[in-house]
C-alpha cells in the first residue's frame, strides 16, 4: 500500500511517497511559481520517480500548504499546520514543539504525543521573520541563499537589524554595508532578527522539549544554532524536516486507508 | 435554514408562524431609522451624533432627538461594499492608515457630501460622547470643528484595579454615581437649549421603562442560543439585534422587535432549526466583526459546521442590555447613572477580566472553542485578546483561535491566511472531539 503527500508552499512544493510501514520511499521538490497545479504535479512526479513507482500504484494522496486545493489529483486536503506537526512527530517522536519557518509563514506549533496540534501561533500578515526575509538579504548581498547560514556563523560583531519590513530590510542591509560593516556581520544580524521573531511565536505557545525545526529555513545552520541558543534546547533538524508538511500529509493519507479515519481536514468544503 | 423538528422532519419555513420576522422587521426598522435621519436633516431639525458604547439614548429619546450612530453608519458602508471609497477620501485629507477605520469612513462621508448607501447622513446639532473608547473624544472634536455644534463628553469613572468587584456596594460607587448624575443634569440642560423644549421627567420614565422591557427580551434572545442546535448565529443575526437595540433603545418599536425576534427563535428551537443544517461546533466570538467580507467570513466557519452561539460583541455593542437593566423609575436620574456605571465597567475592565466572562459563557452556552478576532484599526477592542486566549488555553483547556482583519478596511482582509488558520483550528478541534469520544 502506497500513499503520498504533496505540500504546495508559497516558495517551494514538496512531495513524498511512503509505504504502509511509514517509510519514505521517494521525495520530490520544485519551485512553486505561479502555476500551483503544475508545481504540485511536478513534485508528485519527482517523488514517484524517487520511489520507483507509478502514479496508479499510489492509493491515496493528500494535499497541504497554501496551494492544497490546487492539488487536483489529491483525495483530500489538510492544512500544513496539522501536517507539519504530524510529520515532525513522525521524524522525531519526542517532538512537543514545532517551529516551521517557510517562505512567507512562520508557525510555532504545540504538539501532543500523537502528533496532534494542541495550539499554534503564526506570524501576522507580514513576511518579516520568514524565509522571505533571508531571500531579501540574499538578493541585496548577491550571495546565494544556501550560503547565507555558513557565512553568518563566521560573524564576530553582528549588526542590529531593526526594520520590521522585508522590503525595507534590503535598504537597511545596504545602509550597514555603506557604513563599512562586514558582510558576515550584516548577514548574522538578519538571522538574529528572524530568530527573535520566531522565538516570540514559540514563547506564545510555550516551548517544551523536544523542539523540531521544519520548513525550508531549517536547512540553514545559523538559524538552527540561533533557535537553539534562544530556547536553550537542542533543536531537531534533518534533510527530511524540509519535507515535513508532505510527510505529515502522507501519514494522514495512510490513516485514511488503514483505519478508515477521516483525515483531519476532511469535513471542510473544498475551496 | 434547515433542521429537524421533534418528528425528525424539517418543517417548511412557511409552516412557522414567525418565520422571517427578525430579518423582515429588522430591515424595516433600520430603513425607517435612516428615513427619519434624512428627513431631520432636510428639515434642519436637531440630530445628535452618539456612540454605541454609552449613547445615553434615554435622555436624548426623552427629548425626541433623532440619534445618528457613526459606527453603525460606517459598518453599513462596508456591508454594501462602499467603505473604501469613504476611507480613502479621508486618507486623501491626511488621516493616517493606522487610525480607527470607522473614523475615516465617517470623515470620508462628511467630506464627500454625506451621501450614505442608506440615505443622507445628517449634520449633527449636538454630539454626545463618553470616555468608553479612547478615540471617541477626538472623533467628536472633528464634528465640533466641522459644524460648530456643542459637544458633551460624559466622563465615566473607570475601575481598572485587580479583583473585579465593582458594584453598587463598591467603595467609590456612591460618589461615582453622584458625579455621573451631575453630568447627566448638564446634558439635560444642553438638550433643552438645542431643542427649545423643557425636560419632562415622566417622558424619561417612559423611555427607561421601554429599555427595561427591551433588556429583558434581549437577554432572552441571547439565552435561546443555549439550545442545541442554536437557533441563530450571534454574528450575522446578532448584528440585526444589536442594530435595533441601539437605534431603537427606549422606543416601543424596539421592544416589540425584540419580542418578535425572541418568539421567532423559540419557534425555531421548538422545531429544531438552526442557521446551518448540521451544527458540529459551537463557538464564542470575541472582538468586533469583519464587515468588508461579512458573509465570507462566517462561511469559512460554517463550512466546518460551526455556529457562533455567543458573541462578546453582543455585550459591549448592545449597550449593557445583556446584563439585565432594571431601571428604578421612581428615581430615574440616579438609576440611569447607576446603570451607566455598571454597564461601562465591563468595557473598561474587559482587558483585564474578559477571560472570566468568557469562561462563564463557554460553560453556560456549551461552547467548544473561542474565535478571537483582532481588528487591526481598533486597539481598544483588540488589545489583550492573545493574552485572554493563552490564559483560557492554559488554565481552562478551552481551545482558542486568534485571527485578524478589520471592521471596514478591505486592505486588511487576507482570505488565504485567514482560511489557513481557521481550517487548522478546526482540524485540531476535530481531533479533540475524536479523542474525547475514545
Amino acid at each position: 500500500m502506497l500513499v503520498a503527500g504533496v505540500d504546495v508552499g508559497s516558495t517551494q512544493t514538496k512531495g513524498v511517497v511512503i509505504d504502509d510501514d511509514r517509510r519514505i520511499l521517494g521525495r520530490g521538490i520544485t519551485d512553486t511559481g505561479a502555476r500551483l497545479a503544475e508545481a504540485g504535479d511536478a513534485a508528485f512526479r519527482l517523488a514517484l520517480e524517487g520511489a520507483g513507482v507509478a502514479r496508479d500504484d499510489v492509493d491515496f494522496v493528500i494535499g497541504t500548504g497554501y496551494g492544497r486545493f490546487r492539488v487536483e489529483f489529491g483525495d483530500a486536503q489538510v492544512t500544513e499546520i496539522s501536517c507539519h506537526a504530524r510529520g515532525a512527530a513522525h521524524l522525531f517522536p519526542r517532538t512537543r514543539t514545532v517551529l516551521d519557518v517557510g517562505g512567507q509563514d512562520t508557525k510555532a506549533i504545540k504538539v501532543g504525543k500523537g502528533g496532534e496540534v494542541l495550539d499554534f501561533c503564526m506570524n501576522d500578515k507580514c513576511s518579516a521573520g520568514t524565509g522571505r526575509f533571508l531571500s531579501a538579504a540574499s538578493d541585496a548581498l548577491e550571495i546565494p541563499l544556501g550560503e547565507l547560514g555558513a557565512l553568518a556563523l563566521t560573524a564576530r560583531n553582528p549588526v542590529n537589524v531593526t526594520t520590521t519590513c522585508t522590503v525595507f530590510a534590503e535598504s537597511e542591509i545596504l545602509g550597514w554595508l555603506a557604513r563599512g560593516r562586514r558582510t558576515e556581520d550584516v548577514v548574522m544580524g538578519v538571522h538574529q532578527a528572524i530568530a527573535a521573531r520566531s522565538f516570540s511565536l514559540l514563547a506564545r505557545v510555550g516551548v517544551e522539549p523536544e523542539l523540531t525545526f521544519t520548513g525550508g529555513v531549517a536547512r540553514n545552520q545559523a538559524m538552527v544554532a540561533l533557535i537553539g541558543e534562544l530556547t536553550d534546547l537542542r533543536v531537531n533538524a534533518s534533510e527530511d524536516t524540509h519535507y515535513c508538511g508532505a510527510v505529515g500529509a502522507a501519514l494522514y493519507a495512510l490513516d485514511r486507508l488503514l483505519v478508515g479515519a477521516p483525515a483531519a481536514g476532511e469535513g471542510s468544503a473544498l475551496r | 435554514m434547515t433542521g429537524k423538528g421533534a418528528s425528525g422532519i424539517a418543517p417548511a419555513s412557511s409552516e412557522l408562524k414567525h418565520a422571517g420576522a427578525t430579518r423582515r422587521e429588522g430591515r424595516r426598522l433600520i430603513d425607517q431609522w435612516w428615513q427619519e435621519l434624512s428627513a431631520a436633516d432636510a428639515e434642519a431639525r436637531p440630530v445628535a451624533n452618539v456612540f454605541v458604547m454609552g449613547s445615553i439614548a434615554e435622555v436624548l429619546r426623552a427629548f425626541d432627538i433623532p440619534m445618528s450612530f457613526p459606527e453603525i453608519a460606517a459598518l453599513q458602508t462596508a456591508i454594501r461594499g462602499k467603505s473604501m471609497d469613504y476611507l480613502l477620501a479621508a486618507e486623501d485629507q491626511g488621516y493616517s492608515p493606522d487610525i480607527c477605520a470607522y473614523v475615516k469612513v465617517d470623515v470620508g462621508l462628511h467630506v464627500t457630501g454625506r451621501e450614505h448607501p442608506h440615505g443622507r447622513l445628517p449634520k449633527p446639532s449636538l454630539v454626545v460622547s463618553t470616555n468608553m473608547c479612547n478615540t471617541y473624544i477626538k472623533w467628536s472634536e472633528i464634528w465640533e470643528r466641522m459644524y460648530g455644534c456643542p459637544l458633551f463628553v460624559l466622563d465615566i469613572p473607570g475601575w481598572r484595579g485587580t479583583g473585579f468587584e465593582y458594584g453598587v456596594n463598591g467603595g467609590s460607587f456612591r460618589s461615582d454615581c453622584a458625579y455621573v448624575q451631575g453630568q447627566l443634569r448638564e446634558l439635560i440642560v444642553m438638550c433643552e437649549q438645542v431643542t427649545g423644549r423643557a425636560f419632562d421627567v415622566d417622558r424619561l420614565r417612559e423611555v427607561m421603562g421601554e429599555v427595561n422591557r427591551m433588556s429583558e427580551m434581549y437577554r432572552e434572545i441571547l439565552a435561546e442560543n443555549k439550545n442545541r442546535p442554536a437557533p441563530f448565529n450571534s454574528l450575522t443575526e446578532g448584528v440585526v439585534h444589536m442594530g435595533v437595540a441601539n437605534a431603537y433603545r427606549g422606543h416601543p418599536e424596539g421592544s416589540r422587535f425584540m419580542e418578535a425576534a425572541r418568539d421567532e427563535l423559540r419557534e425555531r428551537v421548538h422545531a429544531g432549526i438552526g442557521p446551518i443544517p448540521d451544527e458540529r461546533f459551537r463557538l464564542l466570538f470575541v472582538g468586533p466583526a469583519c464587515y468588508t467580507n461579512f458573509r465570507r467570513f462566517v462561511e469559512m466557519f460554517e463550512e466546518w459546521g460551526a455556529v457562533f452561539v455567543a458573541a462578546e460583541y453582543a455585550s459591549y455593542g448592545g449597550g449593557g442590555l445583556d446584563r439585565g437593566i432594571h431601571y428604578d423609575l421612581a428615581r430615574p436620574i440616579e438609576s440611569l447613572a447607576e446603570q451607566i456605571l455598571l454597564s461601562s465597567q465591563t468595557s473598561f475592565s474587559g482587558i483585564f477580566h474578559s477571560h472570566q466572562w468568557q469562561t462563564g459563557v463557554v460553560r453556560d452556552w456549551s461552547v467548544d472553542g473561542i474565535c478571537f478576532h483582532g481588528v487591526k484599526s481598533c486597539r481598544t477592542t483588540s488589545t489583550g485578546l492573545p493574552d485572554a486566549r493563552e490564559w483560557l488555553m492554559r488554565n481552562e483547556n478551552i481551545p482558542g483561535l486568534f485571527i485578524q482583519s478589520d471592521l471596514v478596511d478591505a486592505r486588511l482582509w487576507a482570505e488565504a491566511q485567514l482560511k489557513n488558520r481557521i481550517d487548522a483550528f478546526f482540524e485540531s478541534l476535530q481531533g479533540r472531539k475524536a479523542s474525547a469520544r475514545r
